[in-house]
């Protein structure tokens, strides 16, 4: 036997008291090794959510959003310089118009209504073709010569996209191709992928044709946004568009993601430096990181609290190792005065003190386990807030796409797993409540001298 | 040889210095058993103390052999102490978790001896004190006061000791154990050639050792072999 057989052997002189010390101190590494596992759940949901959400910049043609305003097109070579930014990890280029019952032989799948007639009258702009005998339908309407009543049909919204994939492309909402596929974005065939909304109302499917800007254009497949708005429209190549429509090498809008939303604003800088007046570029970052806020907080009272347990778990030790010390002052004496060193003893008092701590790591490490994912769950729910953006269907809110309830839920749903690492910490997190908590009592241990024992007796 | 030259150990106190020790000189040659004798806080313990490098003199010097033990430094005392010294204490102060050959083989632990070795002496000890057989491996608990002190004695001689110092080391037990104790450390001291000090109030004990001391204030008042 040795001194630390003799320090492991001495954990179990009284039973009652391991057995209530091991399971306090399992109660507070589990807690320590549940704040562990929250936190660095809730760190990686925040590199996610910061390389996910809001970390997207809008590139539009200065003066113009969408189909209001004005200004003068981006170019596709304006665009090229976005890509070589540091940070921006991606570009999606689009080209969007509207198809008018002129350029389509398609039916819009939205009918005006209130929002879409007002909009229609507000802006001047009339999309039906001028009734027979009325020349120039637009300007007889407004200057009241005419008593023609006008009705207005929504245009189609065609997209014309680099990158099929991106979100972005349909409008910022997730997709799912319900027959068909998705075309080859590169490629400049006279192709596109229609809205379900869309095809329902013009009863397209996959190889079905239609004409546009006087040209047929096939199907190759029909996807749902659960959108309406998006669901109404369609997508073609860049390329395709660009011809069809007579804007060769002209892009109405582009997305540029970047790695992190901490390295938004510099991207967007440079953005604005490299494409200078001709471009208005804005980010998310504000909302986005209001997203990421509630989980910041979780990581700092899971930092707080993993404090809080290793103190308390040290705390634990430290009373034990010195209520044992105090107890066993005596055979501390006589071990030295038989020829123990200071070091021999204090090992042996250490031993004992990492053996309690030992079990209680193993209780710890079960209840760690057991309670990660619940405790980093409640953590998140309470401390999560949003503001859900609503809008009827076929109305696209102007705000942040993307973030919203959908984010609200991503940000919640947070899975945490104590794996080998974590376990590793567990055992790191013991050993350091042991090496804490025996200081002091090992310090007590160099300070009994024998003679004082032998006189006290 | 145990030489004592002009001890002195003061203490602090709230009243000033108490002086425990006060100049007490004598030597034991090797191989004799001798006592101390005094009433209570005449200073006997401290003494022993001293004698045992568990606590440092205010003056003077103590050699055991040829060592001054009193100039060794805090590190050379303990090896001193694990190799040199053996101590019987009146409680017996056996570590209780531990069993009677485990409290024998301690000391040989601290000083190195291969677990082998020091298995096969702590036997020998326990024999040679009389605990044998299953009671070697009882712990202190389960054996009576005399078997205990015994395997305080047998802890004593681990580590083939120049000098062992014993405090009362009847102190605790009935008559007829007491001098059963009181023969197995005359015994020892003849067959182990060992120096034997003890502190005892039991003039009788004390009667029966080769040289007997007194003490009083920390002063020698009597010095002298029989």
């Amino acid at each position: 036997m040795n001194v630390v057989s003799r320090g492991i052997r001495n954990a179990f002189r009284n039973t009652i008291r391991t057995f209530s010390i091991v399971v306090i101190l399992g109660l507070s590494v589990g807690l320590a090794l549940s704040m562990l596992g929250a936190r660095q759940a809730v760190q990686q949901k925040i590199t996610t959510i910061k390389s996910t959400i809001g970390n997207t910049i809008s590139i539009s043609p200065a003066g113009a959003r969408g189909f209001q305003g004005g200004g003068e097109p981006l170019t596709t070579a304006e665009i090229a310089k976005v890509s070589s930014i540091a940070n921006v990890t991606k570009v999606t280029e689009a080209l969007q118009d509207r198809l008018t019952t002129s350029d389509t032989n398609l039916v819009s799948a939205i009918d005006a209504g209130t929002l879409g007639n007002r909009q229609a009258g507000n802006s001047g702009v009339g999309f039906q073709a001028p009734p027979d005998g009325v020349p120039g339908g637009a300007a007889a309407s407004q200057d009241g010569t005419a008593t023609v009543k006008r009705t207005f049909t929504p245009p189609l919204i065609v997209s014309g996209v680099n990158d099929v994939s991106a979100a972005s492309a349909y409008g910022g909402d997730s997709v799912t191709f319900t027959s068909g596929a998705a075309f080859n974005a590169s490629s400049s065939e006279n192709v596109a992928v229609v809205g379900k909304a869309l095809a329902a109302k013009n009863s397209l499917s996959v190889g079905s044709t239609f004409t546009a800007y006087g040209a047929t254009v096939k199907v190759v497949g029909i996807y749902d946004t659960g959108n309406t708005f998006a669901n109404a429209g369609m997508l073609m190549p860049l390329a395709t568009l660009q011809t069809l429509s007579a804007q060769a090498g002209q892009i109405s809008s582009a997305t540029a993601t970047v790695n992190s939303i901490d390295n938004i604003d510099a991207a967007t800088t440079a953005i604005k430096t490299a494409l200078g007046t001709a471009a208005d570029v804005t980010n998310d970052q504000t909302t986005a990181k209001t997203a990421v806020e509630p989980l910041e907080s979780v990581k700092t009272i899971s930092l707080y609290s993993l404090i809080g347990a290793l103190v308390a778990g040290s705390v634990i030790i430290l009373l034990t190792m010195m209520m044992i010390v105090r107890e066993r002052r005596r055979e501390i004496g006589v071990m030295k005065a038989i020829g123990s060193s200071n070091l021999k003893t204090m090992l042996q008092f250490i031993s004992e003190a990492v053996t309690l701590t030992f079990l209680g790591m193993l209780v710890g490490l079960v209840i760690g386990i057991a309670a990660a994912n619940p405790v980093t769950k409640v953590l998140v729910n309470n401390s999560s807030s949003s503001t859900t953006q609503t809008a009827g269907p076929g109305v696209r809110t102007r705000g942040i796409r993307g973030f919203g309830s959908n984010s609200v839920t991503n940000i919640k749903n947070i899975k945490t797993s104590v794996g080998a690492g974590t376990l590793l910490d567990g055992v790191g997190i013991a050993f350091l409540i042991a090496i804490l908590g025996s200081a002091i009592p090992a310090l007590l241990i160099s300070k009994v001298r024998p003679a004082d024992v032998m006189r006290a007796e | 040889m145990l030489q004592v030259k002009d001890l002195h150990k003061s203490f602090k106190t709230g009243d000033g210095n108490v002086n425990a020790i006060d100049g007490v000189s004598f030597s034991v040659p090797d191989g004799q058993f001798a006592s101390i004798i005094g009433k209570s806080g005449s200073g006997k313990s401290t003494l022993l103390s001293l004698l045992g490098a568990l606590d440092k003199p205010t003056s003077g010097s103590i050699v055991v052999g040829e060592k001054d033990i009193v100039k060794l430094h805090d590190h050379t005392l303990i090896k001193y102490r694990c190799e040199k010294i053996g101590f019987v204490f009146q409680n017996y102060n056996l570590v209780p978790n531990l069993s009677a050959i485990e409290n024998v083989v301690l000391p040989m632990e601290f000083a190195g001896v291969s677990k082998t070795k020091r298995l096969v002496r702590a036997k020998e000890l326990l024999n040679q004190v009389g605990l044998e057989g299953g009671k070697q491996n009882r712990k202190p608990g389960r054996l009576s006061g005399g078997e205990q002190q015994r395997v305080a004695i047998a802890r004593a001689l681990a580590n083939h000791p120049s000098l062992i110092l014993a405090d009362e080391p009847t102190g605790n037990l009935d008559n007829q154990t007491g001098k059963l104790i009181f023969d197995l450390l005359h015994n020892l001291s003849r067959t182990e050639k060992t120096t034997i000090v003890v502190v005892t109030h039991d003039l009788d004990i004390a009667g029966k050792t080769d040289v007997t001391f007194r003490l009083s204030d920390g002063k020698l008042v009597k010095n002298g072999a029989k």
